[in-house]
């Protein structure tokens, strides 16, 4: 592909770059609509309780107070906050609906029981302290493993041993146990993969409006506006031209924008009072109720011969879910997907339990599942090429998948650049020259690298469907009406300049026309790092035939063919002879005011069925320092090469990358999910206690960018966003063992955890 | 609670608000002025998304009770633009990469300022250190940097 290109792959400015660094940017925190409530929610402060009785008399009482509503109060029709019909194709299987929009009993800290409306914020909270909640307590049980032995205090009635969803690996293919016998290494270890939190900056939020008709609308973050609208439809019974999704801007999203979580209770208060409602969550309730990544226990096993050829593969996997599923129900089919359909592999088996517990749902964070499972499979790796006696990189390179092999997801791949990542990755960290260096003194230095295959939308496990609509202006400017989820990732940005480019108009010509489901046409939203290339393709197609009119149109005036002209920066000309040429704002203009019988606005309409997920690859590589005796790991560069088909805007992809590498950083050595094994309180609920990277843990980073494109890809592009974070975590890992030769394998690698490896270590010696 | 009219001078511009004592200067800047660009976001004091500055001084609004700024000069990020000019800082974070969700963009810019106000010719460390309080989770903080150096070096060549 060796097209001249204008618009794309240039270093342009984001369309939201004003608005947001004026502070013009409304975000739904900064909703304030007239005569509005504010809404607060009573939660349970027992893990597992019967809730015997409610009075909430005097809080009814209380001046200010609009409203306070219980189940009773509400439809009590079931559903789920991830989409009850999120479709898996290869299973056919609806996502379990398993929640009311306030809890039958609680099953969790922090489930939500009962919620006010009232004039202010501190008459909310006033009001739920005068309600008064019966409980009776209940055994509970927080960890996976617990929960799944026989008598163990049972979650949900329907789930025997606590056990929701029991999954084999979809993609199974040879014969396992024949596998393992022809290896001549097998390596097997165990690996606990953490219950990350988001941490994005905006808090939780939601207003709800009811209009004279009866219509609601509804101001949230959520990132697949679509899809929300049908769940809310759903849980208040009503159609779903009823419901209006509205996303302002929005403050960071990291995945926990996936499900819905304030909308129901914020739309029942709103729909009893007849008022508008805005429901916030504290930050410490961010941190207790929001769902966070889905945590794993698993095992895996890898079979190589003594060439270093992988010829079987098995993963079992424990998927640890809260009180209620949540996005946690897709996450162990999906980790089983991503764990071995990296490296090429004859034998593969694999299963996974989705279990209930009596903690914080668990849902999908960027990777949903990679990153859990490449923590502890590119481990394995590096433990095999130490037992072969090979370098790790050589192995890696031996095994990953070329073009015409079979993806994670079961599709030919027709584009990868992983090798060259490697390369390039292993030849800007000193690789070579830095791996395996004599260890002496306190401080010990060493490399580690790790590699991943992700997707560029989840065709064919879900239904990749996406809109665009383009309209010239008359002054040759184009509106672009689409809905991606844009929680920070330069979606607008992107998808303006794939327009630009193929309008031949320039990128600040495109107007972005987003975030309300009564303007714009379905989209399935921003997830599995689909919007630049499943949105992206629609916004392609679209633009195209808004230019098929567009040279129809300016032909007629030169008297050519649309096929002798071309249009580029605003200006359709005749390719034979350039000077021959008419502005795209005539030809608009000329269409749209046309006193010869021909009106047209110029415009391009497409849905977009993606059939393709164009996967991505990443090699990460990092280089640590190990105090050794404290236990304490800086990470002092880290080199990440991304085969992004093609960086539609290299500098917004550098920037998800440096992202990705801080969460990574964070997920592998501080951020930690803490909850009270007596009380089943959350302790990490705040930014003190679940320390996230700040300013002072920059490090050197480098970011190669591998531009191989795609053949499906919009100029060849491919999904960026989540593989980011996916290598960071076990590169680290790695690199510690490079550097004092000890594996810390559940996460996060705390010091105390090294220090006690390193001791148990030096006990061995 | 009693309310009392005090006076605050925000961007340049005096309001007399009527406060109860317990309000802190978040919920007057957002609640009673709409100037909703300075952002809550752990009401702690230990992410920075509130971040304004009083009398040219990082100040974190959640944690500062609304009567203890009366009478002083407070800037928000609604009053650093000159119009439609922006401020070398804002530009600089535009151009340089340095916003994605942007919720945290404030807080930085306005930190930013009274770190190069104080001294115009940081080295990457001093603005490292002086931005630490402020936590982002999407950039990973390079392009943050990157800008706040490129901005000083603007504002050298003569920006403001």
């Amino acid at each position: 592909m060796s097209q001249e290109l204008s618009v794309v792959g240039k270093r342009l400015t984001q369309p939201d770059g004003v608005a947001k660094a004026t502070g013009a940017a409304r975000y739904t925190v900064d909703i304030k609509l007239p005569g509005m409530l504010i809404g607060k929610v009573l939660r349970s402060p027992y893990p597992h309780a019967k809730i015997i009785k409610i009075d909430k008399s005097k809080a009814e009482k209380l001046p200010g107070v609009e409203a306070v509503i219980t189940l009773e109060d509400t439809p009590k029709i079931p559903f789920a906050s991830s989409f009850r019909d999120l479709p898996m194709a290869p299973s056919g299987a609806l996502q379990r609906p398993d929640q009311l929009i306030f809890a039958d009993k609680a099953r969790c800290v922090g489930d939500g029981i009962i919620a006010v409306a009232a004039i202010n914020e501190s008459i909310a909270d006033e009001a739920l302290e005068l309600i008064e909640v019966e409980y009776e307590k209940l055994p509970a049980v927080f960890d996976p493993e617990e929960a799944m032995k026989p008598g163990a205090p049972k979650v949900h009635d329907y789930a025997e041993r606590n056990i929701a969803v029991h999954v084999g690996y979809p993609l199974a293919e040879g014969d396992i146990e024949k596998g393992f016998q022809e290896a001549d290494c097998v390596v097997e270890d165990t690996f606990f993969a953490s219950k990350q939190i988001h941490c994005q900056l905006e808090p939780e939020a939601c207003v709800a409006s009811f209009d004279a008709t009866g219509k609601v609308t509804c101001w949230s973050p959520c990132q697949l506006a679509h899809p929300c609208r049908r769940e809310l439809a759903h849980i208040f019974n009503m159609p779903e031209g009823m419901v209006r999704v509205i996303n302002p801007f929005v403050g960071g999203s990291f995945g926990g924008r996936l499900s819905i979580s304030a909308e129901p209770i914020c739309i029942a208060l709103a729909m009893k009072t007849g008022k508008p409602v805005k429901l916030e969550y504290t930050r410490e309730e961010d941190f207790t109720v929001l769902e966070t990544r889905t945590p794993h226990k698993y095992s895996i096993k890898m079979g190589f011969t003594k060439d270093g050829t992988l010829i079987a593969m098995q993963v079992k996997v424990v998927t640890w879910s809260g009180g209620y599923l949540g996005r946690a129900q897709l996450a162990g089919g999906i980790t089983l997907i991503w764990g071995m359909g990296h490296y090429r592999c004859p034998n593969r088996a694999g299963e996974a339990d989705i279990v209930y517990t009596n903690t914080t749902m668990s849902g999908a964070m960027q990777g949903y599942g990679n990153p859990a499972i490449m923590w502890g499979v590119e481990q394995v790796v590096d433990m095999a090429a130490e037992k072969l006696g090979v370098d790790p990189l050589e192995l890696r390179l031996k095994n990953i998948k070329k073009v015409g092999e079979i993806s994670n997801m079961g599709l030919p791949i027709e584009s990868t650049a992983l090798d060259e990542c490697i390369k390039a990755g292993a030849d800007r960290i000193g690789w070579r020259e830095k791996r395996g260096r004599k260890k002496e003194g306190v401080m010990r230095q060493g490399v580690g690298m790790a590699t991943m295959t992700h997707c560029s939308g989840a065709h064919p496990l879900l239904l990749e469907h996406s809109n665009a609509f383009i309209k010239f202006n008359e002054d040759g400017s184009a509106n672009l009406i689409v809905h991606p989820g844009s929680p920070g990732t330069h979606i607008w940005g992107t998808l303006s300049q794939i327009a630009a480019e193929e309008l031949g108009i320039r990128a600040e010509d495109i107007h972005i026309v987003t975030g309300d489901t009564d303007i714009t046409m379905f989209d399935l939203g921003s997830h599995a790092s689909r919007s630049t290339h499943v949105t992206g393709n629609a916004v392609l197609m679209a633009a195209r035939q808004a230019k098929g009119q567009l040279l129809e149109r300016a032909a007629k005036t030169l008297g050519v063919s649309p096929d002798e002209l071309e249009v580029k920066d605003r200006q359709v000309y005749v390719k034979a002879a350039p000077e021959k040429s008419i502005s795209v704002a005539e030809v608009v203009r000329n269409a749209i005011y046309n006193f010869k019988g021909e009106c047209l606005n110029i415009s391009g309409k497409c849905s977009w069925e993606s059939k393709w997920n164009c996967p991505p690859t990443t090699a990460g590589f990092a280089e640590v320092e190990v105090d050794t005796e404290t236990g304490e790991v800086k990470v002092v560069k880290f080199v990440v090469a991304h085969d992004c088909g093609r960086a539609i805007n290299p500098m917004t992809v550098e920037g998800q990358a440096q992202g990705g590498i801080m969460q990574g950083i964070g997920y592998a050595l501080t951020e930690d999910f803490v909850i009270n094994r007596d009380t089943g309180v959350v302790e990490s609920d705040n930014f003190t206690t679940y320390k996230i990277p700040s300013m002072l843990e920059i490090l050197d980073t480098e970011i190669i960018l591998v531009e191989r494109p795609d053949p499906k890809g919009p100029f060849g592009a491919k999904g960026v966003s989540e593989p980011c974070i996916v290598t960071i975590a076990p590169a680290i890992a790695n690199a510690i063992y490079d550097a004092v030769g000890v594996r810390v394998k559940d996460m996060p690698i705390t010091p105390e955890k090294l220090l006690k490896a390193l001791k148990a270590k030096s006990d061995v010696n | 609670m009693e309310k009392q009219i005090a006076k605050f001078i925000v961007n340049g511009r005096s309001y007399e608000i009527p406060i109860e004592p317990r309000m802190t200067l978040v919920e007057v800047l957002r609640d009673e002025l709409d100037l909703t660009g300075t952002k809550y976001s752990c009401g702690v004091g230990e992410c920075g998304s509130c971040t304004v500055l009083i009398d040219g001084k990082p100040t974190l609004s959640c944690c500062t009770l609304a009567i203890t700024s009366k009478e002083k000069s407070i800037l928000t990020i609604e009053g650093l633009a000159q119009g439609i000019t922006l401020h070398p800082i804002q530009q600089a974070f535009i151009d340089y990469g340095a916003i994605q969700c942007g919720f945290c963009t404030p807080g930085m810019i306005l930190t930013s300022k009274a770190l190069l106000d104080e001294n115009a010719n940081p080295t990457r460390e001093e603005v490292k250190e002086a931005l630490a309080g402020n936590l982002c989770r999407c950039t990973g903080y390079v392009k943050i940097v990157d800008a706040v150096l490129a901005a000083a070096e603007a504002m050298r060549k003569g920006g403001k």
